[in-house]
């Protein structure tokens, strides 16, 4: 037992070897490290397996004894400043452990299959095995200096994957807008922590947290830097999780790989800034200003990404500004100081989000196979409708993620947000309101998304009308040689494209490795199409592969019961739930619930409420979006349902300035467009500008100077008697003249 | 055996051998290349031997210490040893030189002049950081100036004699001051010069005469560093300069400005440096906003990893400028750091640009899939220059941060001011770094070139980078290998001023 805490250091490191293997592996022997694909893949699951075996077992220790355990080694020497480097394991710590093993084994399993057509498989898998450490990592580490290294580490690992489809622009842009946004919080993070040591001295969160109330308690600490600093530290947490002002790289973010959407993007990266503000809970909690705004940031965020959600043509984006909804969700939990409520939503929508990632994957995976792989097509729902009969067992699976989220019982995130609605009306009504209402809205964009993609018919024949380059669109091959090639027939681009695969595989790339069974996947769809070309009818998209469907299967099972662990099954007070039980020691829960025995009557009545709110917006959504015929109006929220009114007008505008606003991402993006980049990139310009005539205008004037002088000197110094002898002459009678002046002045004295 | 001359040795060695090479037979470049790697290896190991038998870590004295009456007329000795400070930039230069001239290998013009310029450079270089003798300091100071000259004005780009130029009356110009601050502080006080940093350091002067003095050589290690508004040689000389050329400007030359800094303006001027070092962090702070903001303006890739490194500096500045143990340092630290760093991303825009012809970012893009190595390792080392976790420079930069917040020489609002710009350095460098690679590498295209054929980087190519991207990661995880030969001297340096 403690021999277990003694190694559990070991924990981040376990997947380590992997991306470290494969990275020397394919710099130094390329085509051997390609050969083995799919070896390198097992490595990766076993060990993260490992992982997670060892972390479940720190959490039914901790559930038992909850203790805390804490070790820490010295990193540099010096004599009055040393950094250190430790583990903590707490409840906390424990809780997160389990959440990233198997949210990242079971998208390990699932991005196996959904990778395998691809050139970067192995990179893949090593990029997602180097995240695995760091996120371990970070949720292990006891001190701020470690939180900060390793989270820019899952920064980094994020950018990368963002960008891992390099070769496309918008990928391009999108990751680096990522890391930049991040490296804005960072910035708040680090001055945080660096403002924290200078009050306290000491990096340690349980050393902090005792040094700030023993300087509380004495006021003797400056409560206005106080104040400054954690806000500094909350900003980091907010680029993060994706908050208000800093969360616009997260739909961006959706340019990478499915996989990762679900990994990185919905489960467990941004949770990391959840995970910080509860870390640091104790000390946030002194200080109710922080507290307050935390929530604040919360309820906009909640009611931000609700919108924002509502008009997304693109199934990943709009699961996106779903997740910045949710988040907002645990963060306005943790401001109100409900950590509980805040760690269980984390839970359960982390299971439910990567649900509906990984089946939305499988969805566009089938889809890829009929409109090509260009993202615009492949996860537009425009083109989507009516895959309930082709795709069933996605179908079955995204709608219990889908239910979920929108809050219907016995689901998981049911019982976690009911808990926080009801957090939210002893706190404040109005935000209580809000949060509600967004509840209802949470229904009615999540069912929208379910019934434009399964529901109605397939519209694949709309791709032509669908976008402003409709009738000329290139087909993008992602590693391959590049072709543009205007489309006449849509369903040629995939023979284009397969054809593009296999003449790269073999002569783009100088050194010719055949992978195998990648060169059967790059077949499959070929053989399809040319089936389709000579019947000459739709093909229809398919089923996943079984690899595929497992995955998602096993999230079905975590998603239906996840949320056991935070309902109290009997009215005892002694015998808690497992949740409660795990974080009791170390929750200072501010509300008034004490009595941890719940009030069913009350519960009940709580709960009807936001279930009725909930189907309020599913019952809306049915209702506008429920495929009649299909066509693109569905988008645009007008429906031929609707009867002509008398305020038609009226309502025409304000359902067009919903979708405005949503679609053009709340005006945000453009904003910040226009004001930071273009402020940057001016101050780019005119620091240039300044530094190429200013500065070094002088030092190259200085030579000029020096070069005309030089020359003058030259040309007076010439070496011509005659010239020298004028100028003898000239001064000569510049002389006399002079003196003849003063001489007949006098004279006439 | 003490008294075996190991570092005159270590010093002679390279120029004696490299003018050798006029005398070899011609039988092509292939034996003066493999001569003069033959030379480096040996002078490394030689340099590594040395130091690690003869040399204690525990001990901020002068170690190895030579002493040899020169010229009798005025006391000039050729008087030679190192310390903790000067031992990590020695061995420094002994590992980028090695790597430039492997990295060298393509240039075949005059190739007899080029290797035996980039030994000679070696030979000044160790010799600076070598020196305990002011006059001596000045002299190697002046003889690589030289060799630098002539391989910027013979093996550069279209402008290079422009730069030549530029970057000769520049650093001319410094040593003038160098030179007046030499003299001064030698024949301050006494009848006979006394140029021994020894004694020196442990002399005083009128507070005036310590401010000259120290205005003197901080604007010669100013253009040196360095330092605004002294910078514009550097992008020119980066821009035009061959590869290997820029690996040792990047990794050494500049390190040299900082290495004068510490060694002279804070162990020989404590006074003056106490009343300069309010203004040196202010300079810093604003050298690394005003750098890192230029820096994206450049079209030239060349260029904008030249104002990256000239904003890199402003951490060296500002560590100095600290007075703590903690800040110095972080500077010594980021002196080796950027060395590598600098000396590797100037290599890897090298060997890109041997690829694809083309100096212009906003000309470029979609190499990601010709060059797949050289795009790993160029993202890996942009990560390092921006200060990535787990690599050397976010050791240095942390080391310097928490050397500013825990100086007690300042006052809470200034400190919190030079922290808030050095922490947007921190937004501000990702963006062009990372803009930079995504303009090269990210993206599609069509090379219009009639052969777009590439090889990626050989062997050769990917030692070298490898070869210099385990030490940057090395040191990332454990920096106590370059901090333990320095702590104890910077220790010492520091308790200077609090004794005095």
């Amino acid at each position: 037992m403690e021999y277990t805490y003694q190694y559990s250091w070991i924990i981040p490191f376990i997947p380590l070897p992997v991306p470290m293997l494969i990275g020397v592996g394919l710099l130094l022997f390329p085509t051997a490290t390609k050969n083995l694909r799919r070896v390198w893949a097992f490595p990766s699951i076993l060990l993260l397996s490992i992982v997670m075996i060892l972390s479940v077992y720190l959490s039914i220790q901790q559930i038992n004894r909850s203790s805390l355990y804490q070790y820490v080694w010295s990193w540099t020497i010096n004599n009055d400043f040393s950094l250190e480097f430790g583990y903590l394991i707490d409840p906390l710590t424990s809780i997160m452990l389990i959440l990233i093993t198997t949210v990242g084994i079971l998208v390990l399993f699932y991005s196996d299959n959904y990778m395998s057509h691809d050139q970067g498989y192995l990179r893949f898998f090593a990029y997602l095995s180097f995240f695995n450490t760091s996120m371990l990592g970070l949720v292990t580490s006891s001190n701020l200096i470690q939180i900060y290294i390793f989270w820019e580490l899952v920064g980094m690992c994020s950018y990368l994957l963002i960008g891992f489809w390099f070769t496309r622009p918008i990928a391009a842009t999108a990751c680096q807008k990522a890391f930049v946004t991040n490296r804005v919080g960072d910035f708040g993070l680090l001055l945080g922590i660096l403002g924290l040591y200078w009050i306290t001295g000491s990096f340690e969160f349980r050393d902090l947290f005792e040094i700030f109330n023993n300087l509380i308690y004495n006021n003797e600490v400056n409560f206005l830097f106080l104040t400054l600093c954690s806000f500094l530290l909350f900003t980091g947490a907010v680029a993060k999780s994706a908050q208000f002002p800093l969360h616009v790289w997260l739909p961006d973010a959706m340019e990478g790989p499915t996989p990762i959407s679900a990994l990185i993007h919905a489960a467990t990266m941004v949770a990391a800034g959840i995970f910080l503000v509860a870390r640091l809970l104790p000390l946030f909690i002194i200080i109710p200003y922080i507290m307050n705004f935390i929530s604040l940031i919360g309820i906009i965020t909640v009611l931000l990404g609700a919108t924002l959600a509502l008009a997304q043509k693109d199934i990943k984006r709009s699961l996106a500004y779903s997740t910045m909804s949710q988040l907002g969700y645990m963060m306005l939990a943790l401001g109100m100081g409900s950590y509980r409520a805040a760690l269980f939503h984390l839970i359960t929508h982390a299971y439910s989000k990567a649900l509906l990632f990984l089946g939305s994957g499988s969805i566009i995976h089938s889809m890829e196979s009929i409109v090509g792989y260009s993202p615009d097509k492949s996860q537009n729902m425009v083109l989507m409708g009516g895959l309930k009969k082709h795709v069933p067992i996605t179908k079955t699976a995204f709608l219990v993620g889908t239910l979920s989220l929108c809050g219907i019982p016995p689901l998981a995130c049911f019982w976690s947000k009911d808990e926080i609605l009801n957090d939210s009306w002893l706190y404040s009504p109005i935000f209580a309101i809000i949060a509600c209402s967004t509840a209802g809205l949470t229904a009615f964009y999540m069912f929208r998304v379910y019934l434009l993609t399964f529901e109605g018919h397939l519209n694949v024949q709309f791709q032509n009308y669908s976008g402003q380059k409709s009738s000329s669109f290139y087909s993008i091959s992602l590693w391959g040689k590049e072709i543009p090639k205007k489309i006449k027939k849509n369903f040629r681009l995939l023979t284009l494209l397969a054809m593009d695969n296999n003449e790269r595989a073999s002569f783009f790339w100088n050194k010719t490795y055949q992978i195998d069974g990648n060169v059967k996947r790059i077949l499959s769809p070929f053989l399809t199409i040319i089936h389709f070309r000579t019947k000459n009818t739709f093909s229809y998209p398919h089923e996943s592969d079984n690899t595929m469907i497992f995955p998602i299967f096993l999230l079905v099972l975590f998603t239906l019961f996840v949320g056991a662990i935070g309902i109290p099954f009997n009215q005892d007070e002694s015998n808690l739930d497992i949740l409660s039980k795990l974080l009791n020691p170390s929750i200072n829960i501010l509300h008034q619930n004490s009595n941890n025995s719940v009030n069913w009557e009350e519960f009940v009545t709580n709960a009807s409420f936001s279930l009725s709110i909930a189907f309020v917006g599913i019952f809306l959504a049915t209702f506008l979006y429920k495929p009649i015929y299909s066509s693109l109006q569905n988008l645009n929220l007008l429906n031929s349902v609707v009867k002509r009114t008398p305020n038609r007008v009226l309502r025409d505008k304000i359902i067009n300035g919903i979708y405005d606003w949503s679609y053009n991402r709340g005006y945000i993006d453009a904003l910040y467009t226009k004001s930071l980049i273009e402020g940057i990139r001016g101050l780019a310009e005119l620091t240039h500008f300044f530094d190429r005539r200013v500065i070094d205008g002088i030092t190259n004037g200085f030579g000029l100077a020096s070069f005309f002088l030089g020359e003058g000197i030259k040309y007076v110094g010439g070496g011509r008697i005659s010239s020298y002898l004028l100028l003898y002459l000239v001064f000569v009678l510049i002389f006399l003249l002079i003196y003849f002046n003063f001489h007949f002045l006098n004279f006439t004295k | 055996m003490n008294d075996f001359p190991w570092l005159t040795i270590i010093v002679v060695l390279p120029i004696l051998t490299g003018s050798f090479i006029f005398f070899l037979p011609h039988r092509g470049n292939k034996v003066i290349r493999w001569y003069t790697i033959c030379i480096c290896i040996l002078e490394l190991l030689l340099t590594t031997y040395t130091f690690c038998s003869h040399f204690q870590l525990d001990d901020p004295l002068t170690q190895l210490a030579e002493d040899y009456k020169w010229i009798n007329f005025f006391d000039f000795y050729w008087r030679l040893g190192i310390d903790g400070l000067s031992i990590g930039p020695i061995l420094l230069t002994g590992f980028i030189t090695t790597l430039a001239t492997l990295a060298a290998r393509p240039i075949t013009r005059d190739s007899r002049l080029f290797h035996f310029l980039m030994l000679a450079m070696y030979s000044g270089q160790i010799g600076s950081f070598s020196s305990r003798d002011l006059l001596l300091f000045f002299i190697m100071w002046e003889l690589e100036l030289i060799p630098v000259y002539l391989l910027l004005s013979m093996w550069g780009g279209k402008k290079r004699l422009y730069s030549a130029t530029k970057f000769i009356l520049y650093t001319a110009g410094g040593s003038i001051f160098l030179l007046i601050g030499v003299l001064g502080i030698g024949l301050y006080g006494s009848n006979e010069p006394t140029l021994n940093f020894e004694t020196l350091a442990n002399q005083s002067y009128p507070a005036a005469m310590e401010i000259i003095f120290y205005i003197g050589f901080l604007i010669a290690f100013a253009v040196k560093s360095p330092i605004i508004p002294l910078h514009t040689w550097l992008p020119d000389t980066h821009g035009e300069a061959h590869y290997s050329t820029c690996m040792l400007l990047a990794g050494i030359l500049l390190k040299m400005g900082a290495y004068g800094l510490v060694r002279i303006n804070m162990e020989l001027l404590p006074h003056a440096h106490s009343l300069f070092s309010p203004w040196l962090i202010t300079i810093g702070a604003i050298q690394i906003i005003y750098a890192a903001s230029t820096s994206p303006g450049q079209r030239n890739l060349k260029k904008r990893i030249a104002y990256s490194s000239i904003s890199h500096m402003g951490f060296i500045i500002i560590g100095i400028g600290s007075i703590t143990d903690t800040g110095l340092n972080g500077a010594v630290l980021q002196i080796i750091s950027h060395g590598f760093i600098g000396a590797a991303l100037f290599f890897l825009a090298g060997t890109s640009y041997d690829r694809i012809r083309l100096l212009y970012l906003d000309e470029m893009g979609g190499m990601a899939i010709p060059l797949p190595k050289i795009f790993t390792m160029f993202s890996i080392l942009s990560m390092a220059s921006l200060a990535l976790p787990g690599m050397s420079g976010f050791v240095a930069e942390l080391l310097v941060f928490f050397g500013i917040i825990t100086s007690q020489k300042y006052l809470l609002i200034p400190k919190i001011l030079v922290t808030f710009l050095m922490a947007i350095g921190m937004i501000l460098t990702p963006i062009y770094l990372l803009s930079m690679i995504r303009q090269m590498f990210y993206g599609y295209k069509l090379f219009n070139v009639p052969n777009s054929y590439f090889f990626d980087s050989g062997p050769r190519e990917l030692f070298v980078s490898i070869s210099i991207l385990l030490p940057i990661i090395g040191i990332g995880i454990y920096p106590d290998f370059v901090l333990s030969l320095s702590v104890d001297k910077v220790e010492a340096i520091i308790s200077n001023y609090f004794y005095r």
